[in-house]
């Protein structure tokens, strides 16, 4: 009875989503309305409108900068959120002084070490060349905070010893809204509108410092965040 | 060719997705996931979405991985 029903409500939530599939356009067809509004303007000017020669940059920074907005802020919400949700929470399975006691192998103590030049030189690229390749702030970000995460395997063990001062990391943590919130209000001075950027070609140079300004900050945001909810989900 | 590529990795998809679901241990189920975003980091990159595949490789593949096997540190290992 119970795997009958359990059969029919996957039905019910599969049989939709399968006929919604098939009605979708073709991969790559023009005239699927994904690319018939506002894609056509995108490719066509995209490059010299939004300042980014790689398109998914530009239509992120730019023409959707807001939305960006939005994203940044839901990604520090989260970290906010697992503070508050564990602030009260008992201490993780493995409390903190058993853990501390536990020697790290040295094989992967020396593998964190050897490899964690080139992750972090690997997540600059990504983020400085978001504007021009695939990549940018949120990539390069992750790839920052992953690097992190390994870093404070070995080094930030000691409860006498973190990562990070506190109140730097509180401060790097809200890089993200912060970064975002200047530039916004220096579109706002510079164009008149909110997350603005200008569009006369002798302040080109400003523009790109300016795509470059935020692809910095969502960059070491994320890179904290991901720090801060491990070392939260850890029970530092 | 293309197309071979891409009907392996579906298949490969529906497998993992399945023994995810199927695992009763946690901690195995978290590794398939993570190996799943790889598949679709893969498809992605094969479908022509560089910074999509970049994203699901370091976030679905790496994070999201660390914070499940976290939150199973917390709770228990084995599903009832």
């Amino acid at each position: 009875m119970r795997k009958a029903l359990v059969a029919l409500a996957i039905a019910a939530a599969a049989v939709p989503m399968v006929l919604g599939v098939i009605e979708l356009p073709r991969p790559g067809d023009p005239s699927a309305p994904a690319l018939t509004h506002v894609a056509a303007r995108y490719i066509e000017s995209g490059a010299q409108e939004a300042g980014a020669d790689n398109l998914v940059t530009g239509v992120l920074l730019n023409y959707r900068g807001l939305d960006t907005f939005g994203e940044v802020m839901v990604i520090f919400s989260a970290l906010a959120a697992v503070m508050a949700t564990l602030a009260g929470a008992p201490s993780a399975a493995v409390p903190r002084a058993v853990r501390e006691a536990i020697p790290i192998s040295p094989v992967v103590a020396y593998i964190i070490r050897l490899t964690a030049p080139f992750i972090a030189l690997f997540g600059a690229y990504v983020i400085f060349k978001g504007h021009i390749s695939p990549g940018g702030g949120f990539q390069g970000g992750v790839i920052l905070g992953a690097l992190l995460v390994l870093l404070s395997v070995v080094l930030g063990r000691g409860s006498a010893t973190p990562l990070l001062p506190v109140s730097a990391a509180r401060c790097l943590q809200a890089a993200g809204p912060v970064t975002f919130a200047v530039i916004a209000a220096a579109g706002l001075a510079l164009t008149g509108a909110l997350l603005g950027f200008p569009q006369d070609p002798a302040l080109a140079h400003l523009r790109e410092s300016m795509l470059i300004a935020l692809e910095i900050g969502i960059g070491l945001g994320g890179a904290f965040i991901i720090l801060g909810l491990f070392e939260v989900m850890r029970g530092d | 060719m293309s197309q071979l590529f891409d009907l392996v990795m579906l298949a490969l998809l529906i497998a993992m997705a399945l023994a995810v679901a199927r695992s009763k241990d946690l901690i195995a189920a978290a590794i398939i996931f993570s190996g799943y975003s790889l598949v679709m980091c893969l498809l992605w990159q094969h479908r022509g979405a560089p910074d999509v595949a970049m994203t699901e490789a370091a976030v679905g593949a790496g994070v999201t991985t660390i914070l499940v096997l976290l939150a199973i540190g917390r709770t228990r290992r084995r599903e009832k």
